[in-house]
């Protein structure tokens, strides 16, 4: 019987992967953005096994507000991409060290 | 009727979604002369939205009747408080936007309907009363704010700055919103005081885990130690209107959201998160000061500048009473007047064809060129450096006096013991402006609205204004006696 | 032991499948013959998928045009996601649900003329 641990392990280990998407590749911007919908994604499946575990709505409804967000968020993520893309003509994570602290 | 009455509650925020909106289809069909009415039709609906909430503010409103949209927004003196200083920062990056934009050529409307909106979210940050709103403030925020970063599309600072912004505050909003999942799991709720029932009986593990992802989310957002890497990147590459948008508007707001939730959501539980924000506060102080020391840029000093005061503020959380809600309030008030001044100083600071001058070695020897400039800059130093007796030392007067009360004796020792160190680095544009050799490089004339907002700044630091602490004190107390009732 | 049986739903779907897809290809090729219709060239025979030529390097970039429809698609297809749970609990929200999603919509309306009109939907 699949019970609510395993939907919080497989949750949990989708958000680790996100996390870890964003700190560790060097390559590709793109990626990042693919990481962090992996992270809103984990935040979704928890959400919705709590809802269905709990028997309450709210849940659900939190979910297709974080879906509609990410969508909001990626959207403007893409658009700043496009925009750092035409000026730099490069989307590589190690080269975006124009200011260094 | 419910809904009506919840819409009557929120007639503020109404004002600035219908501006907003309004505005768009304006700037779509203006186009780039359309810029200046919509500054100044943006401008007044923040006004607008400024005395419609002071009211609610005098009053000191709390209680069920500011209950708004079935428990999702409370509209109560804590938020209304906030909003004010909100409104009337997002107003002042309205006001010397044009002058640095119109330079670059890259004025365009939009500027003010996302400030207008950031502003809308801000208001919906302060006043959430559940999780579900608080997301939706912080992401309307965020949105408009990601956008105002990287808004100068030909800069590539300006590009860079956005890109970093919008990929740390969305990991950010991750955590957070992970937080808030495991939070809504294992109490079965999300409205703030749902939460504070349920976990009125001791933590659970997952409710544990919950509340430490949202802190550290909530501790992104306000740039606190060791989630503040972004701050001086963004703040040095965004345009300086926007940077001095962003240090002082979304501050007040994720500071009053943090102090809500801390207080109304996980209050039974204070002692849990108490150690994590008085560890987070002298981190901050002391990161804040230790990185300030070696910058040359301007820019990049005030971000860590922020970073230190936002720890002196969340030594009035670490309290966990209401009079270190009161004390926060107070700061914040006096923090968003000197990082206006600030700014605006800074924006003021250019050379005779306009460039605008952001490092140390441009202002050598300001105060026998422009001795008036250097004097407010004098003023707004001291203060922020928390010298007597000016405002900034009456901020932290209270925090401290909050933190002896409360019994947190060493974080208050250790807190002043770091203001020292932080006392150097605002020395040194006393020693740069005042005892080194003029450079004269700072030529280029300042309009009037700077020159204004740079006088109203200075003089809400200034000694003068012990006159209006009493009635600051006395809102700042009905804003935090507000957060009590819960409910 | 499996019970083979239960999955012999799936093997019909399957052969119907088959079955159907290849009268829908092969069909029309028949026909084009018997009526005179089938008359190849270069055009006709290449491959054809959504303004790209078929066969690149795999990595190439592709026009930063397409970046731009997608972003507006994403955000306009997943805002119209909450339609669904609206629609089917209409009867229970009444009124104040129509009209609250009737705000909804016209403020997508705001930023799909705001779209329009700088011109992010034109292709040149």
């Amino acid at each position: 019987m699949i019970g609510i641990e395993h939907y919080i392990v497989v949750s949990s280990i989708l958000f680790v992967l996100g996390v870890l998407g964003i700190f560790l590749n060097r390559k590709n911007v793109i990626v990042i953005l693919m990481a962090i919908e992996l992270i809103l994604l984990a935040v979704n499946i928890n959400l919705v096994a709590f809802s269905a575990f709990l028997g309450d709505l709210t849940g659900q409804v939190f979910a297709m507000f974080v879906l509609t967000v990410a969508a909001a968020e990626a959207a403007i993520g893409l658009a700043i991409l496009v925009i750092y893309f035409r000026r730099r003509g490069t989307i590589a994570v190690d080269d975006i060290n124009r200011m260094k602290g | 009727m419910d809904l009506t009455y919840s819409l009557g509650l929120v007639i503020p925020e109404l004002v600035l979604t219908l501006s907003g909106l309004v505005l768009l289809l304006v700037a779509a069909w203006g186009g780039n002369e359309a810029s200046k009415p919509v500054s100044i039709a943006a401008c007044v609906a923040l006004g607008g939205a400024f005395f419609l909430t002071a009211p609610a503010v005098c009053a000191g409103a709390s209680g069920p009747d500011t209950v708004a949209f079935f428990g999702q927004l409370r509209i109560d003196a804590w938020a209304g408080l906030a909003k004010l200083m909100i409104y009337a920062a997002a107003g002042a990056a309205l006001v010397v936007a044009p002058a640095y934009f119109d330079r670059l050529k890259a004025m365009r409307p939009e500027f003010a309907i996302l400030v207008l909106f950031a502003a809308l979210g801000m208001s919906i940050m302060v006043s959430a009363a559940d999780l579900l709103a608080l997301y939706i403030g912080l992401e309307l925020n965020s949105l408009a704010a990601y956008v105002l970063a990287a808004y100068l599309r030909d800069d590539d600072k300006s590009a860079e700055a956005g890109l970093k912004y919008f990929v740390l505050g969305a990991l950010a909003s991750g955590i957070l919103l992970f937080g808030m999942s495991l939070l809504y799991g294992f109490t079965g709720t999300t409205s703030f005081s749902g939460i504070n029932v349920a976990i009125a009986d001791g933590l659970s593990g997952g409710q544990l885990f919950g509340l430490i992802f949202v802190l550290a989310g909530m501790a992104f957002k306000i740039s606190a130690v060791p989630f503040h890497m972004w701050t001086p990147d963004v703040y040095e590459g965004a345009p300086t209107p926007v940077t001095a948008f962003f240090a002082s508007a979304p501050k007040v707001a994720a500071i009053a959201l943090l102090a809500r939730l801390s207080l109304e959501a996980f209050g039974t539980q204070a002692t849990a998160w108490q150690q994590i924000v008085g560890f987070a506060a002298i981190a901050s102080i002391v990161v804040g000061a230790l990185g300030a020391i070696g910058q040359q840029n301007i820019k990049r000093l005030l971000a860590f500048s922020s970073i230190n005061n936002v720890g002196f503020i969340l030594i009035g959380l670490a309290t966990a009473t209401l009079a270190g809600a009161s004390a926060m309030m107070i700061y914040l008030a006096f923090y968003v007047a000197m990082t206006v001044g600030s700014f605006v100083a800074l924006l003021m600071l250019k050379d005779a064809d306009g460039n605008q001058l952001e490092t140390f070695g441009d202002i050598k020897g300001l105060s026998t060129t422009q001795p008036a400039l250097a004097w407010c800059l004098l003023l707004i130093m001291f203060s922020l450096a928390g010298i007597p007796p000016l405002m900034g030392f009456y901020g932290k007067l209270v925090i401290f006096r909050a933190a002896v009360e409360a019994d947190l004796i060493a974080l208050a020792a250790i807190g002043i013991a770091a203001s020292v160190i932080g006392a150097f680095y605002y020395l040194k544009f006393i020693k740069v402006m005042f005892f080194d050799e003029p450079v004269d490089a700072v030529k280029g004339k300042s309009d009037w609205a700077h020159w204004a907002l740079l006088v109203i700044a200075t003089l809400v630091i200034s000694p003068i204004a012990f006159l209006g602490t009493e009635w600051l004190g006395g809102l700042a107390e009905a804003a935090a006696a507000a957060l009590a009732t819960a409910g | 032991m499996v019970d083979l049986t239960q999955y012999l739903p799936i093997l019909l779907f399957l052969g119907v499948a088959v079955g159907l897809s290849a009268l829908f290809v092969f069909l029309p090729m028949g026909v084009s013959r018997l009526t005179g219709a089938h008359n190849p060239d270069a055009e006709k025979l290449s491959e054809y998928e959504c303004g790209f030529p078929a066969f690149e390097e795999p990595r190439d970039r592709f026009d930063v045009r397409f970046y731009l429809i997608a972003i507006l698609f994403i955000v306009f297809d997943l805002e119209a996601a909450f339609l669904f749970p609206w629609a089917v609990s209409l009867d229970l929200t009444g009124w104040p649900g129509w009209i609250t999603m009737m705000t909804f919509l016209v403020e997508l309306l705001i930023g799909l003329a705001y779209v329009w009109k700088k011109g992010a939907l034109d292709w040149e």
